[in-house]
């Protein structure tokens, strides 16, 4: 019997006909994961060494949040394991209930509401699983093939697809497919290139993503000026990308908003305040196909929708799980999975092509030591950034080592901030004036 | 599961194996949590969780290897498993993977250790559990009403079996527990956080703190600093000579030079030279030793490794010079170095990698501090200390950096990067406090730099290491604050634009 049939017999059960008077539930809400997974891997051009075999994973697991008849709530972790008698359920109930507390915010259970068409499964990942994995070998043998004669390589390739069961005693009862594919490099451990979707990656971004590691693995064997005063530096996507998720996931966080732990005040957002420049939007969008971020419905049972977090450089809302938005007095927002899902947008965006040829004195970083070491609160950084690109008139000139010291929420104000995109990547280019030293 | 339910498990699947002319592991782990956490005097979360499950690594006669994993333990998925890591592995071989058979020459080991625990998972109830981190909670809001405090518990225990096609059959039981008090204070406009912990095996984590709030004393000592440091100046950049606490030292150690002496790490480390750990090199002035190895009652400890080895104390540096690495069985002899049962994993799901357990930094020459109990008397009794041994530089900044918020650490360049809390300058009688900002340089650098360390062995502090992905339990430290020279390759800092 599935986990999921397994926990929705016990918890209906607990809630109309509970074997003991203090094991009643009032309402219930369960999540239920079925995945199966295969990775391939190289290490030091070596595909599938000892350190990364080729992987078979599978998995059923899940959590479940109880609210009990006297109003206390309890949430735990779950897994099929070896049991599936109702004596064993039984004594899960009980130590449930021994772990209830008081939540009064949080007993709240959403009703069923229609959900989106999203589309998160790509049925060809689903076929590796059937037994058409010669994807992985192949892609591994590919990229030992085409690298570079002297770059030691590291890879990685990630198929996973599976169930996600949502259920709640508000009658949501929802099972849909979903799929993921991530695939990674790195030359020399320097640098690489990620893919990461909900689909396979399409061969023309297989290409451009190996193509533009090439190019600057090349860039980074020559050796260039110092920066000076003027360098304007210049985060890569990957790096505003982490930036984004070391500065802003957790201050756009509704619990630490609520709490007075974030960088902005429940009354910065209830006054819109503008706190970026306003060509700047930030936005969770979980409806778009196939990405990594998108789903249908949040494992709180909440359908998936935009939510705009910063319009026109104004605070709008942080994002809010069900007891957040019970508390803030306002609907569930969509959430982000991580820094997926998440978009930052600018008024003025130009392609990357475009923008590099504008640069006279810049400096490319790719990435950063010791990011999460930074006080997310005040926004602040200090940082090295060894094996940066050096551009010069509009070229990619040679590496270069450098530090920065800066302002996170201060390069976002900045009125000389830009941006410039590429099709490879769901963030920006981020040309900002900040603090920057040689190394 | 307990031990025996483990033991029996790994044994079953390893039956599952005969007539496979090759070699396999079977890990199996069943874990059990429980965790809590405190808001402004409310319950956030309260959580309990279990999770069961096994790995199944196997290798070709010739050595290529396959791995598949399952937390489903119904009849049949042994079988299936096994099949399925058997089949990968040979997949392995036909693409060309690099064979290893090192597996094959380890000896047997059979062993069945008593759980280390004092206090047995589960004794207190959770209600009990629940009670006091809420009394330890309440208390620090009452004491420090400015800051915006949480609280959180958590407990784990893993049970562990490992069994390979030799017959070995190992099984532990490792405990953890952590309290952690957070605050955030404002000031001149300014955010700060600061993080503790107290940690230990079992429940006697709450209760020491309940008896004696060491953990609540320096949590408020922490937040009077994080409140002066939103208003402290920037520092500007420079080469200054440090003293570093052990919690950064414990970074150093970890992130420098533990994961540069890895066994598959030396194609790519600066410790290394063709594959080869460089033993005999000279890291470190005379007097500097560096040391891992398990401790009892300690977060990170680890009996055996992962691949059912005794996991040894292993001397990386010894009087300044590089003597031994960490080692695992699959690539130590290729590293030039002995195995040391270095092979950790996250969980059954994970491929062991070598890693560290608990890491220590040590020094000959040590000057003494006598213990204080608010951290700017410490402070001060390091400047007294320093002064009265001639250790202070007339004229030039010397910078104590206090708190570890991390580092990371390119292992092939050797460039490092640390974070601090703040720091202080304790040639300037008044103390001055600046702003946190990076501590990086090379790691060879620093390490040279050392000249000696102040007060007893501190060897608590804890982390998370997220090697190859992996999130395993580290821990380590030194002496209460270490003395390091300036050097051109070490830096403080970075001017704003």
């Amino acid at each position: 019997m599935k986990l999921v049939a397994q926990l929705e017999e016990l918890l209906y059960q607990a809630q109309h006909a509970p074997k003991k008077e203090e094991l009643r539930l009032l309402d219930w809400r369960i999540l239920v994961s079925e995945s199966e997974e295969m990775s391939a891997g190289i290490k030091d051009n070596s595909p599938g060494g000892v350190y990364t075999p080729p992987s078979y994973r599978q998995g059923e697991s899940g959590e479940v949040f109880l609210v009990w008849a006297d109003g206390k709530c309890s949430q735990a972790m779950v897994q099929r394991g070896s049991h599936d008698d109702q004596e064993y359920w039984q004594q899960e109930l009980a130590q449930w209930r021994q772990a209830s507390y008081e939540d009064p915010d949080a007993v709240h259970i959403p009703s069923p509401e229609p959900l989106p068409l999203v589309t998160v499964e790509d049925r060809a990942i689903k076929a590796i699983f059937a037994g058409d994995d010669q994807i992985l070998f192949d892609q591994v043998r590919r990229w030992l093939t085409d690298k570079p004669s002297k770059a030691k390589m590291q890879g990685s390739i990630q198929a996973a697809w599976g169930y996600r069961h949502v259920r709640t005693s508000t009658g949501l009862a929802v099972t849909y497919q979903q799929s993921q594919f991530v695939a990674g490099f790195s030359f020399d451990s320097l640098i690489g290139g990620v893919f990461a979707k909900r689909r396979l990656a399409r061969p023309e971004e297989q290409a451009g993503l190996w193509e533009r590691t090439l190019n600057l693995y090349e860039s980074m064997h020559l050796d260039a000026p110092h920066i000076g005063p003027q360098t304007r530096v210049i985060f890569a996507p990957s790096m505003t990308e982490d930036m984004i998720g070391q500065f802003i996931i957790p201050n756009f966080s509704g619990d630490r908003v609520i709490e007075g732990q974030g960088a902005f005040s429940k009354e910065s957002f209830l006054e819109n305040k503008l706190v970026f420049h306003p060509h700047f939007s930030l936005l969770i969008d979980p409806l778009r196909p196939l990405e990594f971020g998108s789903y249908l419905v949040t494992p709180e049972g909440v359908p998936a929708d935009r939510t705009v977090l910063v319009r026109d450089g104004k605070l709008q809302t942080p994002y809010l799980r069900v007891k957040d938005s019970v508390r803030w007095g306002a609907k569930p927002t969509a959430i982000p999975q991580g820094t997926a899902g998440l978009y930052l947008q600018h008024k003025v965006e130009v392609s990357w092509k475009e923008a590099l040829q504008g640069v006279e004195d810049g400096v490319l970083v790719l990435a950063v030591l010791g990011l999460h070491t930074q006080e997310a609160v005040s926004g602040s950084y200090s940082l090295s950034a060894p094996h940066s690109l050096r551009i010069l008139k509009g070229q990619i000139v040679g590496k270069t080592d450098v530090k920065l010291t800066g302002n996170f929420f201060a390069d976002l104000a900045a009125p000389t901030t830009k941006t410039a995109l590429s099709e490879l990547d769901n963030y920006p280019y981020l040309m900002i004036t900040t603090g920057v030293e040689t190394l | 599961m307990e031990q025996k339910e483990i033991k029996e498990l790994v044994h079953s699947v390893l039956a599952e194996t005969r007539g496979f002319d090759g070699y396999v592991i079977v890990r199996a782990q069943s874990r059990r949590e429980l965790g809590m956490r405190l808001s402004n005097g409310r319950f956030e979360r309260v959580s309990t969780g279990a999770d069961s499950g096994f790995g199944v690594q196997a290798f070709t006669k010739d050595g290529a290897s396959g791995f598949a994993t399952s937390d489903v333990l119904e009849e049949g998925v042994g079988q299936k498993l096994v099949a399925k890591a058997i089949q990968l592995a040979r997949r392995n071989e036909a693409i060309g993977t690099k064979l290893n058979r090192t597996i094959w020459e380890l000896p047997q080991v059979q062993a069945e250790e008593e759980k280390p625990a004092h206090k047995v998972f589960g004794e207190i109830p959770l209600a009990e559990l629940e009670e006091m981190v809420m009394t330890l909670h309440s208390r620090l809001r009452e004491v420090f009403p400015e800051g915006v405090w949480q609280t959180s518990y958590r407990q784990v225990e893993e049970v562990w079996c490992i069994g390979r096609t030799d017959g070995t059959n190992v099984s532990f039981v490792i405990p953890r527990a952590v309290l952690m008090h957070q605050g955030t204070v404002r000031d001149q406009g300014k955010a700060q956080s600061a993080l503790i912990h107290r940690s230990g095996m079992d429940v006697s984590v709450l209760l020491e703190e309940l008896a004696d709030h060491a953990l609540e004393k320096k949590a408020l000592a922490r937040a009077e600093f994080a409140r002066a440091v939103c208003g402290a100046p920037q520092l500007p950049s420079g080469h200054y000579p440090l003293i570093i606490d052990y919690g950064l030292a414990k970074g150093l150690a970890h992130e420098a030079f533990g994961h540069a002496v890895e066994s598959d790490h030396m194609n790519e480390s600066v410790l290394g030279e063709a594959g080869k750990l460089r033993k005999g090199l000279r890291v470190a002035r005379p007097g500097v030793n560096i040391i891992d190895g398990p401790l009892a009652g300690d977060w990170a400890y680890q009996p055996y490794s992962a691949n059912g080895l005794v996991r040894q104390t292993v001397t990386i540096v010894r009087d300044g010079v590089l003597e031994n690495g960490l080692g695992d069985v699959f690539s130590a002899e290729e590293a030039g170095m002995s195995v040391s049962g270095a092979g950790r994993a996250e969980s059954y799901g994970h491929i062991p990698l070598p890693r560290m357990s608990n890491i220590r930094l040590i020094v000959d020459r040590v000057l003494p501090l006598t213990p204080v109990e608010h951290l700017m008397d410490e402070v001060k009794a390091v400047r007294e200390t320093l002064l009265q041994h001639g250790e202070l530089i007339e004229g030039e900044k010397n910078l104590l950096l206090l708190g570890y918020r991390g580092g990371q650490v390119n292992p092939k360049t050797g460039d490092f990067v640390f974070q601090c809390d703040g720091i202080v300058d304790v040639a300037d009688p008044a103390l001055p406090i600046y702003q946190p900002s990076i501590f990086s340089g090379k790691i060879l650098s620093a390490l040279q730099a050392i000249r000696g360390g102040l007060g007893e062995g501190c060897y608590d502090a804890i982390g998370t290491c997220g090697k190859g992905g992996q999130s395993v339990a580290s821990s380590g430290g030194s002496h209460r604050y270490l003395l390091m020279d300036a050097d051109q390759q070490v830096s403080l800092g970075g001017e704003h634009g």
